[in-house]
């Protein structure tokens, strides 16, 4: 995200201050300190993390800031891996993601289009019925209820459908598709193709930084899910990673959960092994990180500067 | 907008036809939008029925604003209320103005790949769930934590951050400018980046300050953007971020972690839950914030700024 548009301007305008602005000021000193602090705060715990995870439990112990372990171990991985919790978790969340996130694009990118459309009829209402959803909604009871009077509790099916749309990406999406230039659609219309071909024939391939971020939040929010898994899969086979992480780290340092969640046994690790379950849960979000940061920046300005 | 429905124009039916296609692509989303947010909205009901498993949210039987006679004897709802509201107050206060700043800062910063590096920092957090952040806080603020190890470095006593009551407020803050004022400030990088040029060139002609510029010329222009999230943020005074608080609390802080989300969660999964009474709260909560939102809304316009619905 910087910003091409200032110092491109001010380069094409050599008096205004070309000078001033290269010159290093206090200013520039201080804020270079806070922004570099404020980011070692985020840093360091993520490298605490990772150092605890490879470090013996007596290393773990007996430094008390550790942020490099000096004999570095992979026996809480093998122990990670004894328990097979982790598996399970890995397994349910992989399914939810293959299944879900594809459902997700389907379903958003055809209303996102759809929507992008000149004016037809109560082409208003549908807008409005969406929009309000942001605004007002049911809420977990009524939700739960649903999943059980449409028999889908226990089943994978209630998390993946529990979340469909999110509307926000689907306005950011429909953004971009009207922002595409119209002439395109105009003349391929006139050419006799249907809604269909111009979405998968020019829509789509014209919109791949849009397509690719929202493609990214729906699988890190897929990645992330735990909610309704906790509230609608009651099944030890079926948990996904997140939950399976609460059960072993937040669960065991609460001697007594607060309420009914998974009904994992809950035994008790040391802590190399939570950091170990915390690190091959940030791993995959860290490795689609650089291609988010390479994507968004495109994909959601135009969106949403737009709206 | 470019068909004009006058006389002359094709029949209703025939613009439908016409439209069959997008219609057809609509129809898949807007399925799921009826069934997963218009029928739980729709479920929303039972607050004035009396939930009969057998019967289902259709069969139940309308009782009026019965439940809401139990929901307002509740002290615990009351409790629930205050707290979350109080915890907005907070969140408002000390968390609002963070990625205002923090967009103005990384603004003024001139390194350029420095600056990404630095950005990629900041908005990482965003993409963990809070049982990861959670996790991690565990590890950074135990007691064999990083922090506490610092303490005790400068000779101080270690502090259980994550098992006092009383730090549960400031933790809470902390803990989501930590995971979001990085990418909070992207959308007002993104107005900041909108900002005409010419506006700083003749600033710095006329001699203005860098300061002088950031404050008449960059907040000047997010101001829009400010109000907006302004706005928003009021229309979810009675939420107040389930993920976070039902992850970093704990049962030593369970008391003061009570907001209302908190306290739907417990009263409908509880062993003997009362599933109308749920609905009656839930309601209650949406009703609320939908209201602040359209007030705050209308107040930002009668103070002569620009609201949220044109």
């Amino acid at each position: 995200m910087s910003i091409p548009a200032k110092s491109g301007s001010t380069r094409q305008k050599p008096h205004s201050g070309g000078k001033l602005r290269n010159r290093f000021e206090m200013m520039d000193a201080v804020l270079l300190v806070i922004l570099t602090v404020w980011a070692l705060i985020i840093l360091l715990p993520f490298i605490s993390v990772v150092a605890a995870s490879f470090s013996t439990h007596k290393e773990y112990l007996e430094t008390p800031l550790l942020l490099f372990p000096t004999r570095p171990t992979l026996e809480n991985y093998k122990m990670l891996l004894a328990d097979g919790r982790i598996l399970i978790g890995y397994r349910t969340t992989l399914l939810i993601l293959a299944l879900g996130m594809p459902i997700n694009m389907f379903l958003t990118t055809s209303v996102a289009y759809a929507l992008s459309r000149p004016a037809f009829p109560f082409k208003k209402v549908f807008l409005y019925g969406i929009l309000f959803t942001m605004l007002f909604n049911g809420g977990i009871v009524p939700m739960y209820l649903l999943m059980m009077e449409l028999h889908l509790t226990n089943s994978i099916w209630s998390v993946i459908f529990a979340y469909g749309i999110n509307t926000f990406y689907l306005i950011i999406m429909r953004n971009y598709f009207i922002s595409l230039p119209d002439s395109l659609i105009e003349s391929a219309k006139l050419d006799g193709a249907g809604e269909w071909t111009i979405l998968f024939r020019i829509v789509l391939p014209l919109s791949m930084p849009i397509i690719a971020t929202v493609i990214l939040f729906y699988s890190v929010d897929r990645w992330n899910e735990w909610f309704n898994a906790m509230v609608f899969l009651r099944s030890n086979n079926m948990v996904p990673l997140q939950l399976v992480l609460r059960s072993m780290v937040i669960d065991a340092s609460a001697s007594k959960s607060l309420a009914a969640t998974q009904a994992v046994v809950t035994k008790s690790f040391s802590d190399g092994i939570k950091m170990a379950g915390v690190v091959a849960t940030i791993l995959p979000v860290m490795c689609v990180f650089p291609f988010l940061q390479k994507y968004f920046v495109k994909g959601i300005m135009i969106g949403a500067v737009k709206a | 907008m470019l068909h004009k429905t006058g006389a002359a124009g094709p029949s209703l039916w025939t613009r439908i036809y016409k439209n069959k296609e997008i219609y057809f692509l609509l129809s898949f989303g807007i399925v799921w939008y009826l069934v997963f947010s218009y029928i739980p909205m729709y479920g929303l009901t039972l607050a004035f029925k009396e939930y009969k498993a057998s019967l289902g949210i259709f069969g139940s039987p309308w009782v009026g604003f019965e439940n809401y006679k139990y929901v307002f004897q509740d002290k615990d709802f009351m409790r629930a209320v205050f707290r979350t509201l109080q915890i907005n107050a907070g969140r408002m206060i000390f968390q609002f103005p963070f990625p205002i700043i923090f967009a103005l800062m990384i603004n003024e910063l001139r390194l350029g790949r420095y600056k990404k590096v630095l950005q990629s920092v900041y908005t990482f957090p965003h993409f963990l769930s809070w049982i990861i952040v959670a996790s991690i806080l565990i590890n950074v603020l135990g007691q064999n934590g990083m922090v506490n190890a610092v303490i005790r470095l400068f000779g101080g006593e270690s502090v259980s951050f994550l098992g006092t009551p009383k730090l549960f407020q400031p933790l809470v803050y902390i803990t989501e400018i930590w995971k979001s004022a990085g990418w909070s400030a992207i959308i007002y990088m993104a107005t900041i980046s909108g900002i005409d040029q010419e506006q700083y060139e003749a600033a710095e002609i006329d001699g203005a300050s860098r300061l002088q510029r950031i404050l008449h010329i960059t907040l000047p222009g997010i101001r829009g953007t400010i109000t907006v999230m302004f706005i928003l943020a009021v229309g979810n005074l009675m939420t107040a971020g389930f993920d976070q608080i039902f992850n970093i609390s704990n049962p030593a802080t369970s008391k003061v972690a009570e907001t209302l989300d908190m306290y739907i969660y417990r009263v409908t999964f509880q062993s003997s839950s009362d599933l109308s009474f749920s609905s009656a709260v839930s309601l209650f909560k949406s009703v609320i914030n939908f209201a602040l939102l359209l007030f705050a809304d209308k107040t930002i316009k009668l103070i002569g700024g620009e609201g949220l619905f044109a």
